[in-house]
C-alpha cells in the first residue's frame, strides 16, 4: 500500500482495487479513510474520485451459480458437438470447403455452368446416376457405411435385414426405416438378405436401377465406374426398373426369380435379362461364399452350422464349445438374413440361448441343448 | 466492481489456464465459473441480444477447450477472454449486417449506461448527490467508445496496453480514449475545479 503515496490523479484511484473496494462496499482494509485525512490535498483528490466512481456503476450480473453451471453444461456439449463435426469433416475432406465456402460456391457454379456445357455438347443422353445424386435425393437421416478393408463386411439394418457389402462399395441407409418402403443406396456390390415384410417393400437404389423385393436373397452390383450394372437372384423374386432420375427412361420392370440375373447396360438404359447364369462367366466368377455356401443343414453339429456362417458372412462366432459339442441341429437358413439366422440356430438349441451381435463379433451365450 | 479478484484465489489464471492447455477439465471449468458472469455483463453491453450474447461466450470458452493445444503461454486470461468475447459479438454482427458492408469491429457500439448507486449515496450531503447525478449524465454522454474504453479501465481492470489492442488501436489512441474521456467531463464538471487542475497536469 506504499503505492497510494505516489498517487497524482484520479485515474490513480479509479483503478485501484482497494480503493475501489473502500467506496463501493465499504471495506476499508488498507485504512484510506486516515489516509485520506493526512493531507488536504490528497482529500480532495480522493473525494473527486469517490464522486467519479459512485457515477459511474455498472449493473450486476444477474446470473445465479445455477445458471453459470447450465451455461458451463452448455458448454461442454457444444464442444462434444464441434470435435464430432471436427472429426467428421477430417475425414469427408469437406474441411477445406468450409473455410473457404464463398470461394466454393463460385467454382461450384462455375464447374456447373462447365458441366451443362459439356453435357451438351458430348454426352447425348442425361442418362448417368451417381451414388451421390440419389443420396443427395433422399437425404432425410441416412448412416452410410464404407467397406475400405480387403474383406467383405456385415451390415445389418433395423428391420432385421442383413447386407454383405464388398470391399471398395458403400451403403447408405437410415437409422431406422420409417413410413411403407425401405430404401437403401448402394454404390459397389453387396449381397442382400431381406426379413420378410409384405407391408413394407424394400428398395435398393443402385446407379440407374432401382431393385424392389419383399424379403429374398440377392446381389446387386453397381460399381460407379463401370459400364453395367448387375442384379441376381438367389431366393424369392424381385422386380428391378430403372431410376425416374434417369431422362428418357423407358419405365419398363424386369421381374427375376432365383437364379435369375439382370445386366443393365448404362450407355443404352436396356435391360438384358439373363435365365440362365451358369452360362455366364462374369457372373459365375464372381459368386462369392455366401451364395456357394448351402445354409440346409440335416443333423449336423452346431459347431459346423457356425463355421458355415462365419464363412458367409465373414464374421467371428464365439460360443461354448464344450458346452454345445453334442449339440446337432436340422434346420433350413437359405432365405433368411444373418440376425434372422442367429436367432432360429440359438432358439434350435435351446430357450436360454441367446446372440449378441457387435460388427463382425458375434457371442451366443448356452448352457448346452436340450 | 470487479468482486472476483478482490477475493483471493486458490488458483491463479495463469497456472489454471496452463493446466487447462495440458487438458485439465477441471481448470477449464474453474476458469470458466470465475469469469461466465462477467463476460455474459460485458457482452450485454455490446449486444441486445442476451441468448446471442450467451452463445457467443460459450463459443468463445468452446474454441478455447478444442484449440486448446494452440493457446499461448503468457496471456492475461481475463483480457483474453474479453477481447474474444468482443471480436466473436462482432463478427456475429458482420454476420447479420453482412450485405449492409458494415463490416469492421467499430461497427458494434458499447450501448451501456453507467447508474448512480443510491444505496452508497445515502450518507453523501446533497450537494455531493448533485455532483454525482451530474457526472453521471455526462459520463453517459461520453461517445462509446470512450465509454467502453472507461469501463474496461476501471470495472474489469485491464491496462491501457491490452484496451489498445482489444479496441485495434495502437497505445496512444486508446490512452486518448481514455484521456478524453476523463477530459471532457472535466469541461463540464464546473465547481470542482481540483479535478480540472489535476487532470490538466496529468499526463496519461
Amino acid at each position: 500500500m506504499q503505492k497510494r503515496n505516489t498517487y497524482t490523479q484520479i485515474e490513480d484511484f479509479l483503478s485501484d482495487e482497494s480503493f475501489q473496494s473502500w467506496i463501493l462496499l465499504k471495506i476499508d482494509q488498507d485504512g484510506w479513510e486516515e489516509w485520506t485525512l493526512e493531507s488536504l490535498q490528497r482529500a480532495k483528490l480522493v473525494e473527486d474520485a469517490r464522486l467519479l466512481l459512485l457515477a459511474m456503476k455498472v449493473p450486476e450480473s444477474d446470473l445465479s451459480t445455477s445458471d453459470v453451471q447450465k451455461a458451463l453444461q452448455n458448454t461442454w456439449i457444444k464442444i462434444e458437438e464441434k470435435e464430432n463435426e471436427i472429426l467428421f469433416s477430417k475425414n469427408a475432406g469437406t474441411k477445406f470447403f468450409k473455410n473457404y465456402f464463398l470461394t466454393g460456391i463460385a467454382a461450384s457454379l462455375f464447374f456447373c455452368l462447365i458441366s451443362i456445357w459439356y453435357y451438351k455438347n458430348y454426352i447425348p443422353a442425361d442418362n448417368i446416376v451417381t451414388y451421390k445424386e440419389l443420396i443427395a435425393e433422399n437425404s432425410e437421416g441416412l448412416v452410410e457405411q464404407t467397406n475400405n478393408s480387403d474383406n467383405p463386411q456385415i451390415i445389418t439394418l433395423s428391420d432385421g435385414s442383413s447386407v454383405l457389402l464388398q470391399p471398395n462399395s458403400k451403403l447408405s441407409y437410415p437409422k431406422i426405416f420409417t413410413g411403407n418402403e425401405r430404401k437403401v443406396y448402394l454404390s459397389g456390390e453387396g449381397f442382400f438378405e431381406i426379413s420378410k415384410n409384405p407391408k413394407k417393400p424394400f428398395f435398393v437404389y443402385a446407379n440407374e436401377i432401382v431393385t424392389k423385393v419383399v424379403g429374398t436373397s440377392f446381389r446387386v452390383k453397381a460399381y460407379s465406374d463401370q459400364p453395367d450394372v448387375e442384379v441376381l437372384v438367389r431366393t424369392g423374386k424381385v422386380k428391378v426398373k430403372s431410376n425416374d432420375l434417369v431422362a428418357n427412361s423407358n419405365q419398363e420392370e424386369v421381374i427375376l426369380l432365383p437364379n435369375q440375373a439382370l445386366r443393365f447396360f448404362r450407355s443404352d438404359l436396356k435391360f438384358n435379362k439373363i435365365t440362365n447364369i451358369t452360362q455366364d462367366k462374369e457372373l459365375v466368377q464372381n459368386v462369392g461364399n455366401i451364395e456357394q455356401l448351402s445354409f440346409e443343414f440335416s443333423d449336423i453339429p452346431v459347431s459346423q452350422i457356425f463355421e458355415t456362417i462365419e464363412q458367409a458372412y465373414l464374421v467371428k462366432i464365439d460360443y461354448p464349445v464344450n458346452k454345445l459339442k453334442d449339440c446337432h441341429l436340422t434346420t433350413s437358413l437359405s432365405d433368411q438374413p444373418l440376425p434372422e439366422k442367429l436367432k432360429i440356430v440359438c432358439k434350435s438349441i435351446s430357450a436360454e440361448t441367446n446372440f449378441e451381435m457387435n460388427g463382425n463379433q458375434i457371442i451366443i451365450t448356452s448352457e448346452g441343448c436340450n | 466492481m470487479n468482486i472476483s479478484t478482490l477475493t483471493p484465489s486458490l488458483f491463479d489464471d495463469n497456472a489454471l489456464w496452463n493446466k487447462l492447455k495440458d487438458g485439465d477439465e477441471k481448470s477449464f471449468s474453474m476458469l470458466f465459473e470465475r469469469y461466465y458472469a462477467d463476460l455474459v455483463r460485458y457482452g450485454n453491453s455490446l449486444s441486445p441480444f442476451e441468448e446471442k450474447v450467451q452463445d457467443c461466450i460459450q463459443d468463445v470458452f468452446t474454441d478455447i477447450w478444442i484449440y486448446r493445444n494452440s493457446l499461448q503461454n503468457s496471456v492475461v486470461v481475463k483480457a483474453y477472454l474479453l477481447a474474444s468475447v468482443r471480436k466473436r459479438i462482432a463478427r456475429l454482427h458482420e454476420r447479420d449486417h453482412i450485405f449492409r458492408k458494415t463490416a469492421s469491429t467499430d461497427s458494434i457500439a458499447f450501448l451501456l449506461e453507467f447508474s448512480v448507486d443510491h444505496e452508497l449515496l445515502d450518507d453523501a450531503d446533497d450537494d455531493a448527490k448533485e455532483k454525482i447525478v451530474h457526472l453521471n449524465k455526462l459520463l453517459n454522454d461520453l461517445p462509446t467508445r470512450q465509454k467502453e474504453a472507461l469501463y474496461l479501465r476501471y470495472h474489469q481492470g485491464l491496462s491501457v496496453e491490452q484496451i489498445a489492442e482489444m479496441l485495434d488501436v495502437n497505445y496512444q489512441s486508446a490512452s486518448n480514449l481514455l484521456h478524453r474521456g476523463l477530459m471532457s467531463l472535466r469541461k463540464d464538471w464546473k465547481g470542482t475545479f481540483s479535478l480540472f487542475l489535476l487532470l490538466s497536469a496529468s499526463s496519461f
